[in-house]
């Protein structure tokens, strides 16, 4: 019971209401640009004036996404990998940073983010605002009524306090296990951006390698794991198929070299 | 293979089951409501088999989704599976 009621006090409650909330109209908002942007900068694209809006949309949905990560990790608690932000950017001349604007891993992740974050808002603050609904509605009707108003379900007429009272108990037990429900989708909402929009691109975890190894000297796959989570942070992004799987890239790109100490294999520079 | 990279394979297995399991539970409410569509369709007066289009329409999302369930493996999984392939002894 007890755990029941300790969602009250979890301030992580309140936060993925404010998460549900700010996720609509920042879908629809992502949504709406990225549309009207890709439409009208393909149709223009014959003109000059195609590129700048393309260039425009680009940028709208990385800084959208940054903003999606930080609202997920900071509201929902996911967790999101820290990734340098300075790495973005090739410096140089316009064109160069043109190409590696679109080149960028994520890019293309962060487009379909920007999309699917419209369904996802609606969906999300559908959820949550019928789960606040419900802990509510059962004690609001027969004040409503008893003011001298209406309400009706699904072609039931309810216009007498007694009436009312019927939707009473459903909304004591959502009012009981409603903050419970909330903590629980907010967590699945935030698995669910972590999936989208916090996977690290191979080459940053390649990058993040080379650096791991440059300090250590020569490192097992254990200490790699432990150098990269201390990097991007711990989270599903950063496991060791994904580790496995850069150390065998770079071995066999011959950026490094492993040796075999008896069962172990540890990896230094080439 | 090193105990990490029997780790990595472990987990790429672990991986992979799960992903079959979301699969066959997708696959499970697909059949239920496409029944109970049926069902109701069958019950009514409607001749028109209006129950077709969401097994259409639903039905190719779950195609395509046993094919990532089945079919489809992430580069790293791919590295993996030679790797741990390369490691069995030969037969």
């Amino acid at each position: 019971m007890t755990w029941l009621f300790d969602a009250y006090l979890d301030g992580r409650t309140y936060t993925t209401l404010a998460y549900m909330l700010a996720a609509l109209p920042l879908g629809i908002l992502g949504f709406t640009v990225v549309v009207t942007g890709l439409a009208l900068g393909a149709g223009l694209l014959v003109t000059v004036v195609g590129i700048p809006v393309l260039v425009a949309t680009l940028l709208f949905t990385r800084a959208s996404a940054r903003l999606q990560r930080r609202l997920a990790w900071s509201l929902l608690d996911a967790p999101m990998p820290r990734l340098n932000r300075e790495r973005d950017d090739e410096p140089g001349v316009f064109w160069r940073r043109l190409a590696s604007l679109i080149r960028r891993p994520g890019a293309g992740r962060e487009l379909w983010f920007s999309l699917l974050a419209l369904p996802l808002g609606v969906i999300g603050f559908s959820v949550a605002m019928s789960i606040l609904w419900l802990m509510v509605a059962g004690f609001v009707q027969p004040v409503v009524v008893a003011l001298g108003g209406e309400s009706g379900v699904a072609g039931w007429t309810i216009d007498t306090v007694a009436e009312s009272l019927v939707f009473l108990p459903v909304s004591a037990v959502f009012l009981l296990v409603g903050p419970r429900m909330l903590l629980g989708w907010g967590t699945a909402f935030g698995r669910a951006v972590t999936g989208l929009l916090g996977r690290i691109a191979p080459v940053e975890l390649k990058r993040g390698v080379v650096d791991v190894l440059t300090g250590a000297g020569d490192a097992d796959g254990f200490e790699v794991l432990d150098g990269l989570r201390l990097r991007f942070g711990r989270g599903p992004f950063v496991t060791p198929i994904e580790v496995e799987a850069a150390l065998l890239a770079l071995e066999s790109s011959g950026a490094i070299r492993s040796i075999r100490r008896g069962g172990r294999v540890s990896y230094r520079l080439a | 293979m090193d105990e990490f990279a029997e780790l990595a394979s472990r987990e790429s297995e672990a991986r992979r089951i799960a992903r079959r399991q979301w699969f066959w539970l997708h696959f499970a409410i697909f059949a239920v409501i496409q029944v109970f569509l049926a069902i109701v369709w069958a019950l009514s007066s409607v001749t028109y088999p209006w129950f077709i289009f969401p097994l259409f329409g639903w039905g190719t999302l779950v195609a395509a989704h046993a094919v990532f369930a089945f079919v489809v493996r992430t580069p790293e999984q791919i590295m993996i599976d030679r790797e741990a392939r390369e490691a069995r002894p030969p037969q």
